[in-house]
């Protein structure tokens, strides 16, 4: 049974991509309504949450006073995970984490890290003995597909509006973070042959590789990912290339919005 | 004898509790059915600075074999705290504390869902607790008990999760976090609204019978006015418009 669906949903996503149209009726690049709300848990210093169709993710910052490396004095950390926990989807099982889990915490830290939007010198306390250590984690609650971009949306926006606070600490007065820059995340996966962007569950279920392009704001490339098995070739790349640079400069757009709130 | 943090006051002059509440005042709660498209049924509930979420899946084969009943369906349940959902980051992962607040948590809703019309299979319930102010295992029964029924499993009656406490030799309904930590006594329960039962009981501190008493009676109080709100979170759900 579990290889006789998925290759009957084949057929039928090749079938449809022949006829350049997608299960759920969307056109190659359109992607399903997003909506991101920030601000929005209690108890952490930055919170988002993100409906893409139906996956549902939340991000949480938090902060702690830490030593810094002894060959780093003045540069405080960040840290990104993911869970993927058994209440995101019938498939998910209890236990230690997954290397999906672990993919997914590490694609969306590299593209927030490697844009340099935090600036670590900016986390120092007293060089030497105390810095601040950033941990964003990510909660995704119902998976029906493209959970990197969601997981990636909710971390920048949780950490784009997350307050410092050092008064709890005894280390200041409160402030906002200071992130420069908006990483985002646009990913494509290869359904019934060709890149589709936002990918629903049933097409990532009888699709092939997928593609994570993290951009900056100048739309520059911080973080590439190729997952599962499959080829591609560069022109491919060079297509949703294109369709990443618009996507992403809609979803800053949105964030931005809701920053402004 | 707890309470011996003096010099913490958490009733006012004007009788009245640190959050302006009464003494018998339970924090606002809101619930939404069916928030996760990915489950078969889930709730989300916001009882005063908590949230929580949960989802059901099922019910579903027994895995692994060695936890099926021949007569009946087990409940698998999970109550786990989001790293972010304390003041304190979480490291992620179970505890001792989540185990045992996930083991009497699924005995509980064992005592309310008719388990016996699924032998030898499991119903999954997750509870995620994504901001945690006092109180989190009830808020977690009662989300897990909408997201029960929003999942369409037949159950004898809901089960309502409440707590009521003591501070300042005082009871009162419904613990904020402060009264949490440094008041005398605390005592969640689960309530079946309909029938007057209780399937969920804990407790820890120190109540005379009296005192007993009175917290139940808030309990039950209490049970009652957040029973309407889940049906009406259902009835909503099931309509499939807005209120």
């Amino acid at each position: 049974m579990p290889e006789l669906v998925p290759a009957l949903l084949r057929q039928e996503l090749a079938r449809l991509a022949d006829e350049d149209k997608r299960l759920d009726g969307r056109g190659r690049w359109d992607g399903r309504e997003v909506s991101l709300e920030v601000d929005c848990l209690y108890n952490a210093e930055g919170s988002a949450k993100v409906i893409i169709g139906g996956t549902v993710v939340y991000a949480g910052v938090k902060f702690e006073l830490r030593t810094p490396w002894p060959d780093r004095p003045t540069q405080g950390s960040l840290m990104c995970g993911a869970e993927l926990r058994p209440v995101a989807g019938r498939k998910y099982e209890p236990g230690p984490p997954s290397p999906e889990s672990i993919e997914l915490g590490r694609v969306v830290d590299r593209g927030i890290r490697e844009s340099g939007c935090i600036n670590m010198d900016s986390l120092c306390i007293v060089p030497g003995e105390k810095v601040w250590g950033i941990m964003i984690d990510i909660h995704v609650l119902s998976d029906q597909g493209n959970i990197f971009d969601a997981c990636g949306l909710a971390a920048i926006a949780a950490l784009r509006t997350a307050m410092v606070p050092a008064e709890r600490f005894d280390v200041g007065e409160d402030h906002r973070l200071e992130v420069n820059g908006t990483p985002i995340m646009a990913s494509f996966t290869r359904v019934g042959g060709r890149y589709v962007l936002d990918a629903s569950e049933e097409e990532e279920l009888g699709g092939d590789e997928r593609i994570h392009i993290t951009l900056g704001d100048e739309g520059h490339l911080h973080s590439l990912q190729k997952g599962l098995k499959g080829v591609f070739t560069p022109a491919e790349f060079a297509e949703i290339f294109e369709v990443a640079q618009q996507r992403c400069v809609e979803l800053r757009k949105l964030v931005a919005e809701k920053e402004g709130n | 004898m707890m309470g011996g943090y003096g010099d913490v006051q958490l009733l006012r002059d004007d009788g009245l509790r640190l959050d302006g509440r009464k003494i018998d005042e339970m924090r606002p709660v809101s619930i939404e059915a069916g928030v996760l498209p990915a489950a078969d049924g889930s709730a989300m509930v916001t009882h005063g600075l908590n949230v929580a979420v949960a989802a059901v899946y099922g019910p579903m084969e027994a895995h692994p074999r060695k936890i099926q009943r021949q007569d009946r369906a087990v409940i698998d349940v999970r109550y786990n705290m989001a790293p972010f959902s304390t003041s304190d980051r979480i490291r992620p992962g179970f505890n001792r504390r989540s185990r045992e607040i996930s083991k009497v948590t699924a005995e509980a809703l064992e005592s309310v869902v008719l388990v016996e019309r699924y032998p030898r299979s499991k119903i999954r319930v997750e509870i995620e607790i994504l901001a945690a102010e006092a109180g989190t295992r009830c808020v977690g029964i009662t989300a897990a008990a909408v997201a029960l029924a929003d999942a369409g499993i037949p159950m004898r009656d809901l089960i309502v999760g409440v707590a009521s406490g003591k501070v300042e030799d005082t009871v009162v309904l419904d613990l904020d976090k402060a009264e949490d930590n440094y008041g005398q006594a605390d005592l969640p329960v689960g309530i079946l609204p309909n029938t007057g039962e209780i399937a969920f009981l804990q407790m820890d501190g120190d109540l005379s019978p009296d005192e007993f008493n009175l917290a139940m009676e808030y309990n039950f109080k209490a049970a009652k006015e957040i029973h309407e709100i889940m049906v009406d979170a259902l009835r909503r759900r099931y309509e499939g418009g807005e209120v």
